[in-house]
């Protein structure tokens, strides 16, 4: 999600599960939809089967999958590759460069809708796998190097042209012929000539002959008519080059003008039923919600605070709408909480959000407990242990609490950690507390999926025994901390005691439907909920919980809960694009592709009339939502550029907002089978958090003459994580923990189908059955150098239907335990699919 | 031909199914040497013929037991000739199930009354010398002869009732089945006759001297027929289905067919042990026909 | 919405079939089938094993990845439904079905969908038509002592309702309808995935070869066998055993009734000692 903001402005799906069957090619990587989203799925057979779709004469859109194992995505697809783990920025690099080589980018797109003519200022520098700025000391980058090059100061004045990283006081120099050494376009193409084919083939494992095909594929999308997705899912986040893989994918997109169009994308299929609202909602501890950023320490006031976060508009035609926004949606969103408390004498309490001085990342949660560093811990609707990574240091810090809240209607393996592998109860002092919540199939409330569609969903069953829901049992817990506050006093009771709940009936049980009235927003003058976020202000007029959901409750009430859809496609869809407007809403505004603007050329007329996402009229932008003004004219000069969240209105081939680089890189695992092929002195990101480094635990890394097999962890249909161990059916489909292993590792290994192996790295083992398959199969890297990888299904623990039953063979069920405790440097994403395990045969 | 591939599911027909193609197989087989003996006319044969009578009646007592218990629902065993869903009676002739159900309640009414008349003959009921004397004569032999069809019916419906399936062997071996299942029925219930002779008094010696070389003709036409059911199922493609593990029922196959040719020449045998063996031969046949195919 | 009493079926298309065993789960719950003791098989993604009393869809997986380099398509594609099989399997509602014919107690009938039922009231548990399924369909159901498998959702049919199974497929590998509409949509798809190339795939049982045609029929990416589906020449009717085997018995009858009197008539010889100890 990251990147993705850091490329386009926004970080979500760009696209949506239904427009996938506009597509012509889809290229799957890090991502099993079919296993992983089956139902989503539909999406790809639909363009499959389509026989309008497809390269060259069509017959139907072409599936590429690149995996490291064959799964049932991969029997879906048309082409599949078998590609080393962590290795995607090398083959998107080769399919980039490619493209660039062989002039297959959609010029007018490159030249007009991406900063490819922006002049990079001089200082900027890649070397031996380091680019400029890179400070060894504190391991990171100074992001100065990286920025444009300035020409003119900026036409009006105003908040929104200074900037975080670069105090700048001018707009970018572009060079339209993109011949300039200096631009983004000949940085790319010289910094990506390194990915010939047999580079890509010594990296990722793929054969030459096989990249090439595709890359012929994958070249023909750069043509006006014809237009290809990506999509990908946690296969490239798990990395610590997490951001790179994905930007590297962005990236090609851009350069093929895919982006914004439907069947284009840059497709993040998300993860649990809600996890998109979960998101934007500040489920991460860097953002408030709707992607504000945390304030941080030093900022005074609300100026300094828009003035470190918000876009910088760097380009004259860039609307910069984020950025120019952004103080009436952070003072709209304080308002919303802190009512009349918020005035414009104290900033709209803007000193009441606390300044986080240290990483707050999930990970760090542990770390900051293993130091001894935190009292207690509420676990709402997450399982700590078995999701890890490094189980058996997730459960020392969970030993090392005082106390533990579980909130979760059923048992898991952190409810009872102290059950957990090699663990000694009578050494735990932590105090555990169990509070069962009800299930989401117990209430109502909505459902925001991958392409951004805010759903209602009805409460299917009532709630079991004492179950209570989240919602009301956090209102609870808020009205106590409030109690005791007014009673006893405390350091910085304000924080607390102004916000309001003026929106709920009874405070202490807040209805669903309120919340999202709440997260609308509204007109404080007028009483009436807002329409468009468009209208917040910043003088504390309007209210938005959550600005990118205003437009979701308006004065016609909750959109989320409309359902005109495939019952009458002639009204409902009104476009026949499959945008179905008034089916539930999706944010920003109800569009259902983002940076729709750049699905039409530059007098906007369709790049393919056959696909249109919005077109110009003459008067108006019609079809989709435009994400653009209504009736801005394209044929006027001063016109908006098209992604209209970026500074510098187009998106970015080079990306100064991602800290381990601005040109994507390949960058080995922080556990590898080889030495990174392109610079070995450099194999790993230099900017990898190193949690236990950093904390001054030794680093638990395995090397590869220890180690020599690389193993990856991934879902399976059957199991979702480790709920459905409590579900008998489920349980029934795939009943027990397996490692997935290549004939040919297993014959030279003499493990037999079905036997029991232990695997294990520097971390941890698993004891578990063993699936002999040809799905797995070894790669050839480095010229030479065979490696096979391990296939490690998460989905057990101690817990659950087959593990109660079995609680001696179940003990070493925990994938987990082998993972290790580092996180990519921008999201603190562990490395969950790339590690290094040997095997042998129990 | 192509090997025939089969991948149907077990039946699991097991002891139950076992027992009734045995008990039902000398029931019916018993019946028809009884028949057979009057046919032929030597008076000194009548005693023979009722024991052969009463043994098939015994014989088919449990019968309908084995049956109903092998079925899930026992109490619903009615529905083999009741039509519940359809209302009237059941009756699908090319269904040998349900033709051999009918036949085995027929049957029944004929071995019966057989063994009623057997019975008076000997005289050892009160009040039955009038029934006796009422099935004498003509209608006694029409009585015995349908009887005597349906008898060879019950040995023999019981290989088509496998063959008409979709298991490997079973239907492999289609036309061989009915008519295996049957010669091994005489040849068994001439064993048991055999046995029943040696083991009392009042059977005359000429008769069972009869029974023997009857008894060794229904062997070589049960040898004959498992010849041609183990080439039916070597051209199916099924041979192995009936090796393995079950060449020790073979062995126990072979003894029973062997056992009536040496018998006569070996000394000090008591002179049971022959038609016994011949017996579980029977028996075992039956097994390895039923279990073979569905392991 | 009610359906008109014409046959209505599935077309299974495998080659669109993901494996996600949804059909296998809303056809459990719908129906209240517990499902087996759960064991782990080692045979690929399957731990369901067949059809049987418990399970009335069954998703097969057969793994049949060519060589162990990463590969690609062409030439010999091994992507696109065909290096890893998958297919849900169940009751075919044969048009000349097997387990119908064999049924003594006419507890199997075919409803006025043309689909085959069996009447759970009616069955008495004797598992003649678990002998005779072609297909390994029918199972027995210990605790209720009846044959047991798909009912086409004859209860969901009935209420206006499409099949539990068909209604969860995400991708709709399996499609319900009138077969008549069904077998155009099939002849539509092999004639698309033959111009693509994949020249292994066919229809099984769209025509009348195979048990006079299925009511549940598939598009297959391989051949029969190796769905553990018989073949046109395997794919005969338990009747046809009839004739042959009474045929057999009768001829051995004969046999037998003459070698009896035979050998009991030729008792009359004189000179043998056998006689002379007689009681008569
Ligand atoms: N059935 C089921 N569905 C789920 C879930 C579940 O638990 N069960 N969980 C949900 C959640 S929370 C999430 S986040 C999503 C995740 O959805 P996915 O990301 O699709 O799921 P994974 O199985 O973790 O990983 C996808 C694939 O990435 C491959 N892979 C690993 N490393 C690499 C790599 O470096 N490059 C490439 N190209 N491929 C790689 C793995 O082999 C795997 O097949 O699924 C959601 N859907
Ligand atoms: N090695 C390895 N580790 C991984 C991954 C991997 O691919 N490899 N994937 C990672 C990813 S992407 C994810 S998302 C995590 C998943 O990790 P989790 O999200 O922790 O996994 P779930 O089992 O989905 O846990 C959700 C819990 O929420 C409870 N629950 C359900 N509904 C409600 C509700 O309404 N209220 C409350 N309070 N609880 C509820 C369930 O009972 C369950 O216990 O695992 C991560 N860990
Ligand atoms: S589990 Fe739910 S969200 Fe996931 S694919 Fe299935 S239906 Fe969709
Ligand atoms: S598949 Fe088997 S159970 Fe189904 S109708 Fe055909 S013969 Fe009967
Ligand atoms: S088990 Fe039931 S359905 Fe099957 S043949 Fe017997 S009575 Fe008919
Ligand atoms: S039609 Fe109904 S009974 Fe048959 S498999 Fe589908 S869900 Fe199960
Ligand atoms: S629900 Fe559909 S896609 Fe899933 S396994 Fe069944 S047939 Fe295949
Ligand atoms: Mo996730």
């Amino acid at each position: 999600m990251v990147s993705l903001a850091a490329t386009f402005g926004r970080g979500a799906m760009t696209n949506h599960w239904r427009d996938i069957k506009h597509a012509d090619v889809i290229l799957i990587n890090g991502a099993n939809p079919a296993e992983a989203h089956p139902v989503g799925f539909q999406w790809f057979v639909k363009a499959k089967l389509d026989p309008t779709k497809g390269p060259g004469a069509g017959g139907g859109a072409k599936i590429i999958h690149a995996d490291p194992r064959y799964t049932r995505t991969s029997a879906m697809s048309d082409m599949y590759l078998r590609i080393r783990t962590g290795t995607d920025v090398a083959y998107f690099g080769g399919l980039i460069n490619y493209v660039l080589q062989n002039t297959l980018y959609h010029e007018d797109y490159v030249k007009n809708y991406t900063n490819a003519s922006f002049i990079v200022k001089e200082g900027f520098d890649f070397k031996d796998g380091l680019f400029s700025g890179y400070n060894p000391a504190t391991r990171s980058y100074d992001l100065s190097t990286w920025a444009y090059e300035l020409t003119a100061p900026p036409a009006q004045a105003g908040g929104q042209v200074e900037g975080p990283a670069t105090t700048q006081t001018g707009f970018a120099k572009r060079d339209m012929t993109l011949q300039d050494p200096r631009s983004v376009f000949q940085l790319l193409k010289k910094h990506y000539s390194r990915y010939t084919p047999d580079m890509v083939a010594s990296i990722t494992g793929i054969p030459a002959d096989q990249f090439l095909q595709v890359a012929k594929i994958v070249g023909e999308m750069g043509r006006p008519d014809k237009v290809m997705t990506i999509v990908y899912a946690v296969g490239l986040t798990h990395h610590t080059t997490g951001g790179q893989l994905i930007r590297s994918g962005a990236v090609l997109q851009l350069l093929l003008g895919n982006i914004g169009r439907p069947g284009g994308g840059m497709n993040a299929e998300r993860g649990h039923a809600n996890i998109q609202g979960n998101t934007d909602h500040a489920i991460s501890w860097e953002i408030l919600p709707g992607y504000l950023r945390i304030p941080a320490p030093g900022q005074k006031n609300l100026d300094d605070y828009v003035r470190q976060s918000a876009p910088v508009k760097s380009d004259p035609n860039s609307w910069n709408f984020f950025g120019l926004n952004y103080r009436n949606f952070m003072v709209s969103l304080l308002k919303g909480w802190y009512g009349a408390a918020a005035t414009k004498d104290n900033e709209y309490a803007f000193n009441f959000i606390p300044k986080p001085a240290t990483n707050s990342s999930w990970m760090s949660i542990y770390d900051q407990a293993l130091k001894g560093k935190m009292e207690g811990l509420i676990l709402n609707g997450m399982t700590a242990t078995s999701i890890g990574p490094d189980v058996n240091q997730v459960l020392q810090a969970l030993s090392n609490l005082k106390w533990l809240v579980i909130m979760d209607p059923l048992p898991t393996t952190s409810s009872e950690f102290w059950h957990g592998p090699d663990m000694d109860p009578s050494k735990i002092q932590t105090e555990v507390f169990m509070l069962p919540t009800t299930h989401w199939i117990e209430k109502d409330g909505s459902f925001v999926n991958s392409g951004r569609w805010m759903q209602w969903k009805e409460q299917v069953i009532p709630p079991e025994g004492q179950a209570q829901h989240d919602h009301w049992i956090f209102a609870d817990l808020f009205d106590r901390v409030k109690s005791l506050y007014k009673q006893q006093g405390g350091k910085f009771p304000d924080a607390i005691n102004a916000m309001t709940t003026d929106w709920y009936k009874d405070p202490k049980k807040p209805e669903l439907d309120e919340i999202a009235k709440e997260i609308n927003g509204k007109d404080l003058a007028t009483g009436k909920q807002m329409s468009s976020f468009a209208n917040l202000k910043a003088d504390g007029t309007t209210t938005a919980g959550d600005w990118i959901y205003t437009g979701s409750y308006t004065e016609d009430g909750n959109l989320s809960k409309r359902r005109n859809g495939i019952q009458d496609p002639a009204k409902n869809d009104p476009t026949g694009m499959g945008f179905y407007p008034m089916w539930a809403w999706s944010w920003p505004l109800n569009r259902r592709v983002m940076y729709n603007r750049a699905s039409a050329d530059s007098d906007g007329k369709p790049w393919d009339p056959k696909r249109p996402g919005i077109q110009w009229n003459g008067t108006t932008w019609t079809g989709d939502v435009p994400d653009y003004p209504a009736t801005m004219n394209p044929k006027d000069p001063a016109s908006w550029n098209p992604f209209i969240m970026n500074g510098e209105g187009v998106g970015r081939l080079f990306s100064s907002a991602m800290l381990d680089g601005p040109i994507p890189e390949h960058y080995e695992p922080v556990e590898a089978p080889i030495a990174n092929p392109l610079h070995p002195s450099q194999s790993e990101d230099p900017v990898v958090f190193l949690y236990d480094q950093a904390a001054g635990r030794p680093n638990r890394f395995g090397k590869v003459d220890k180690y020599p097999y690389v193993a990856t962890s991934y879902r399976l249909t059957e199991h979702e994580h480790y709920v459905t161990q409590h579900v008998p059916l489920l349980v029934g489909l795939q009943p027990q923990a397996f490692v997935e292993i290549p004939e040919e590792l297993a014959n030279e290994k003499g493990i037999k189908n079905g036997d029991r192996v232990r695997v294990f790295s520097e971390r941890g083992k698993i004891e578990v059955a063993a699936l002999v398959t040809k799905r797995l199969g070894p790669m050839t890297l480095a010229g030479n150098k065979t490696v096979y990888h391990i296939g490690i299904p998460i989905h057990w623990g101690f817990i659950g239907v087959s593990a109660e039953q079995n609680p001696e063979r179940s003990k070493y069920w925990l994938a987990n335990a082998l993972t290790p405790f580092v996180g990519d440097v921008g999201a603190r994403t562990p490395e969950f699919k790339a590690f290094l395990v040997n095997i042998e045969k129990i | 031909m192509n090997p025939a591939e089969h991948f149907a599911a077990p039946p699991e027909w097991q002891w139950w199914i076992l027992a009734y193609f045995f008990f039902g197989g000398l029931s019916g087989g018993s019946y028809a040497i009884g028949t057979l003996l009057r046919l032929a006319g030597d008076p000194r044969d009548r005693r023979a013929s009722q024991i052969a009578y009463i043994a098939s009646f015994i014989a088919l007592i449990p019968c309908p037991i084995f049956l109903t218990l092998d079925l899930g629902q026992p109490t619903l065993f009615y529905h083999m000739l009741v039509d519940t869903s359809g209302g009237g009676l059941v009756f699908k002739p090319w269904s040998p199930m349900s033709l051999g159900s009918w036949a085995l309640l027929a049957f029944g009414l004929f071995s019966f009354v057989s063994f009623l008349g057997a019975l008076a003959e000997t005289g050892r009921i009160r009040g039955a010398s009038s029934l006796a004397s009422a099935i004498r004569g003509l209608p006694a032999t029409i009585w015995g002869v349908i009887g005597t069809a349906l008898g060879l019916f019950i040995c023999g419906y019981t290989g088509v009732v496998l063959a008409v399936s979709n298991q490997a062997v079973w239907s492999d071996a289609g036309w061989v089945l009915g008519g295996l299942f049957l010669a091994s029925a005489l040849s068994g219930s001439a064993a048991l006759l055999l046995f029943l002779a040696r083991s009392r008094r009042d059977v005359d010696l000429d008769t069972a001297y009869r029974l023997e070389r009857a008894d060794r003709y229904f062997v070589v036409l049960e040898a004959v027929l498992i010849v041609l059911f183990l080439v039916a199922v070597a051209v199916a493609g099924s041979l192995t289905k009936v090796l393995g593990i079950w060449v020790l029922l073979w062995i126990v196959v072979l003894a029973g067919i062997v056992v009536p040719f040496l018998a006569s020449r070996v000394r000090g045998w008591p002179p049971v042990a022959a038609p016994l063996l011949a017996l579980l031969g029977v028996l075992a046949l039956r097994a390895l026909v039923i279990f073979s195919a569905q392991t | 919405m009610a359906w008109q009493e014409k046959p209505l079926g599935f077309f299974t298309d495998t080659s669109i079939c993901i494996g996600c065993k949804a059909c296998e789960v809303a056809c459990k719950e719908w129906n209240q089938l517990k499902g087996d003791p759960a064991t782990f098989t080692a045979d690929s993604y399957d731990n369901t094993g067949q059809l049987d009393a418990q399970n009335w869809r069954h998703v097969q997986f057969i793994e049949q990845i060519p060589d162990n380099k990463g590969t690609i398509a062409t030439p010999t594609p091994i992507a696109g439904g065909q290096a890893w099989l998958m297919m849900s399997d169940v009751c075919k509602h044969c048009k000349e079905a097997s387990c119908l014919e064999v049924c003594p107690t006419n507890a199997i009938v075919r409803t006025e969908f043309d689909t085959v039922f069996i009447q759970p009231d009616v069955c008495n548990g004797c598992r003649n038509c678990i002998s005779a399924c072609p297909y390994g369909v029918i199972g027995f159901n210990e605790q209720a002592g009846v044959a047991q498998k798909c009912t086409l959702c004859y209860d969901r049919l009935q209420g206006g309702l499409q099949p539990a199974c068909a209604k969860a497929c995400p991708t709709e590998s399996i499609k319900f309808g009138y077969i008549d509409d069904l077998h155009a949509v099939a002849d539509d798809r092999l004639a698309a995935l033959q111009k693509a190339g994949y020249q292994k795939a066919q229809l099984y049982g769209r025509d009348t070869k195979v048990y006079g045609g299925l009511n549940a029929f598939f598009l297959l990416m391989d051949k029969p066998e190796v769905y553990k589906l018989p073949n046109e020449a395997n794919a005969t009717l338990p009747s046809r055993n009839n004739l042959p085997g009474y045929v057999g018995g009768v001829a051995t009858a004969v046999l037998g009734l003459i070698a009896g009197l035979v050998a009991f008539r030729s008792g009359r010889m004189s000179g043998t000692d056998h006689t002379t100890t007689g009681r008569s």
